[in-house]
């Protein structure tokens, strides 16, 4: 796991001190809540329904044992005993107190957090595979490139001030677990000829107008990344929209301008005027990558415990995954309890989870953009153990993939954006679905539910995605089907007019039966969508003279 | 409201005038002069006779229009509509980099204290600020450790 320098150190100190002095000047008068609001948001603080609201940054979904109990310490003490992991694989907390958000920017730098640029018009953290550097397929692991180009994009002078949020991930295998073509910029680490070096993805994304990635280059050499990114935000910065924040985004951008043009901008600017002192060089690579070497080092003989017990079985099938290293898993921890909103854990879970991570998995926790936790380095003789210590937490659900594994933004219950509630779906599908047999023999499928237009429970790349709307005061529920955002991403199309709360959940038995009825072999929903089409599941839903 | 100069942390006096009119220019202020793009897109050949001319570009006006001509001016103004609108501060590195130009940059109008390193960082010289401001400037660039991940 990456561990901070000195540099890195006095660098979060700074931001608090200079927070405080911010929050000084707002009280003062001397700063208007206008002008306070871009720099608190720069450090995560958001203003929400009913409180403030803290997005906390974990770079690239990676966290120590050390920092999670911190995280349980903060939402015991300052927040009502719970965080929230979101799609952005960072936590929020929903209800700080503005005085006290420097005391736990404070209690953060002790253990290497901070909250700088989780919001704001800026570079945002960098989402990462959750399984980077323990799975067999990738070229190399993708975190090292997410730490460089954290440290580049922290506080550039350059580029604070964008039109609009700016959001990276990098991936490093055929298989995308991290949603990579509907950030601003994706990378996907490639080898050509025994050199590694990077497909560049611009212009994905969600909210009100989602478009997918388009590739504007087949390889950007390791050492020329940052150059290139620079080449990128620059022309952004310059040519993005200010006049509409709907449409300040970079995906804008490249379809108003095109492809080529934006692409032949960019590669004049990076081929003219690349900055020697960006080049990355070998050893600074090298150094970087050796902070993230696993911390175990070779395969053991170490065998899966055989059990009778049932749960343990089922869990075992679904929520535990082969490492890379023979004699390891890697354990999916599930934070969809039928029970609990999507994404929450409480101050409770998070702290035994800590100790369980530093028992078990080498003091290391991940978190997924789909709003789940992973224990990534597991002996397999010890998953009996885990299991039970997880299922005492309400942390074993075996749902991982399922119907009810849904990502759900906070929704109305929390959001000033927010035009419905989503928690509350979220629960609903939850509770209908909950049969374990029946979640099996839907196998796997991805709901995703969003509470408004902003699209920050990623509805759009739902197999069936939700968008809860408002109609003359009445919530209601828009439903997208065929949406992905794996590597063969795609946007969901629109099935028809909503459904007010009360029909939605019958509305999505119906589109289960639908893919039931038309499932050939093992066929999963999305294969089943891609064959068959819209057509079938509209009918089934709206038309009335369908028995 | 008084507007000082500040040069890193040294307070100056504006050396530059202004004039909203150019027909109503005197001996006084026909030279040391900071025009608009408007005033100086519509009498460039008057003022390319003077000496010490500056210019300056509020932030949604584009750098481009004045690329060919930008060693001509002694001071180059970046005008923030609002300290939200980032494009200045890729304007001024363009200016240094890719046009190498080593005249003044300066930052006036909407602009945060808590922008100042970042402007400094980007290639301006100085900002134009409210008198009774500077001493929050001030404190921001005391703030400042010189520790940054950019070159």
């Amino acid at each position: 796991m990456y561990q901070y320098s000195d540099k890195d150190k006095q660098i979060v100190k700074n931001r608090t001190r200079e927070f405080l002095s911010q929050v000084k000047r707002r009280i003062d008068g001397n700063l208007t809540e206008e002008e306070f609001k871009p720099l608190r948001l720069m450090n995560g603080l958001y203003l929400q329904l009913h409180a403030y609201m803290l997005r906390v940054a974990i770079p690239y979904g990676e966290l120590s044992h050390i920092q999670l109990n911190k995280l349980a310490e903060i939402s015991e003490k300052y927040d009502k005993g719970y965080g929230h992991f979101t799609t952005r694989q960072n936590i929020q907390f929903n209800w700080p107190k503005l005085e006290d958000v420097p005391k736990i920017l404070n209690e953060l730098a002790d253990v290497e957090m901070h909250a700088i640029q989780t919001s704001g018009n800026c570079i945002r953290n960098i989402s990462c595979d959750h399984l980077a550097g323990i799975n067999n397929e990738e070229v190399e692991d993708p975190r090292p490139w997410c730490e460089i180009i954290r440290k580049w994009s922290t506080f550039h002078p350059e580029f604070s001030y964008l039109p609009r949020k700016f959001k990276i991930a990098v991936i490093a295998s055929e298989k995308d677990r991290a949603a990579m073509k509907v950030h601003d910029i994706g990378l996907k680490l490639i080898k050509k000829r025994n050199e590694t070096g990077f497909e560049v993805y611009v212009g994905g994304g969600q909210g009100r107008s989602p478009f997918i990635a388009k590739k504007i280059n087949n390889f950007v050499k390791k050492r020329d990344l940052l150059n290139y990114l620079e080449a990128i935000l620059s022309i952004y910065n310059e040519m993005g929209r200010r006049d509409n924040i709907y449409k300040a985004r970079i995906k804008i951008l490249i379809n108003e301008l095109g492809e080529e043009k934006l692409k032949s901008l960019i590669e004049s600017k990076f081929k003219k005027f690349a900055d020697k002192n960006l080049l990355l060089e070998e050893d600074e690579i090298k150094k970087i990558k050796n902070y993230f070497k696993l911390p175990i080092n070779n395969p053991i003989k170490s065998s899966i415990p055989v059990k009778k017990n049932k749960e343990y079985n089922i869990w075992l099938n679904q929520n535990v995954i082969k490492h890379k290293l023979a004699g390891y898993s890697i354990i999916m921890v599930s934070l969809k309890h039928y029970n609990q909103p999507p994404g929450d854990a409480t101050a409770e879970q998070m702290k035994k989870l800590s100790i369980i991570a530093k028992q078990y998995s080498h003091g290391e926790i991940r978190v997924t953009h789909e709003q789940n936790l992973v224990l990534p380095h597991i002996k397999n003789s010890d998953l009996f153990s885990v299991w039970n210590k997880l299922s005492a937490l309400k942390l074993a659900t075996p749902n991982i993939g399922l119907i009810t594994d849904t990502i759900c933004c906070p929704g109305m219950d929390y959001c000033a954006l927010a035009t419905a509630r989503s928690i509350p779906i979220s629960q609903k599908i939850s509770q209908h679905f909950k049969d374990q047999s029946i979640q099996d023999k839907i196998g796997n499928i991805k709901i995703k539910i969003s509470g408004c237009i902003n699209a920050c429970g990623h509805h759009h790349v739902g197999n069936i995605g939700i968008l809860g709307l408002d109609r003359n005061g009445e919530e209601s529920y828009q439903i997208s089907l065929g949406g992905s955002a794996d590597e063969k991403t795609s946007i969901g199309k629109i099935v028809g007019p909503s459904f007010s709360e009360k029909e939605l959940i019958k509305a999505i038995q119906t589109i289960i039966e639908t893919f039931e009825k038309n499932k050939k072999n093992n066929e999963d929903f999305l294969s089943v969508f891609n064959r068959v089409g819209i057509d079938p599941f509209k009918k089934d839903l709206y038309d009335k003279s369908n028995p | 409201m008084t507007k000082v100069i500040l040069n890193k942390n040294k307070v100056l006096k504006n050396e530059y005038f202004f004039v909203d009119n150019l027909t109503n220019l005197t001996k006084s202020n026909s030279e040391n002069l900071i025009v608009t793009l408007s005033q100086w897109l519509d009498n460039k050949n008057t003022l390319s006779k003077k000496k010490n001319i500056g210019i300056k570009l509020n932030s949604d006006e584009s750098l481009s229009l004045i690329k060919e001509e930008i060693s001509f001016f002694k001071i180059i103004q970046f005008n923030f509509l609002t300290f939200k609108d980032g494009r200045p501060f890729s304007e001024a590195k363009k200016l240094r980099v890719e046009l190498q130009y080593t005249g003044e940059v300066r930052a006036s109008g909407y602009i945060l204290p808590d922008q100042y390193i970042f402007l400094l960082r980007c290639g301006f010289n100085s900002v134009e600020i409210e008198s009774e401001k500077k001493k929050f400037w001030l404190e921001c660039l005391k703030m400042d450790t010189g520790l940054y991940y950019q070159p």
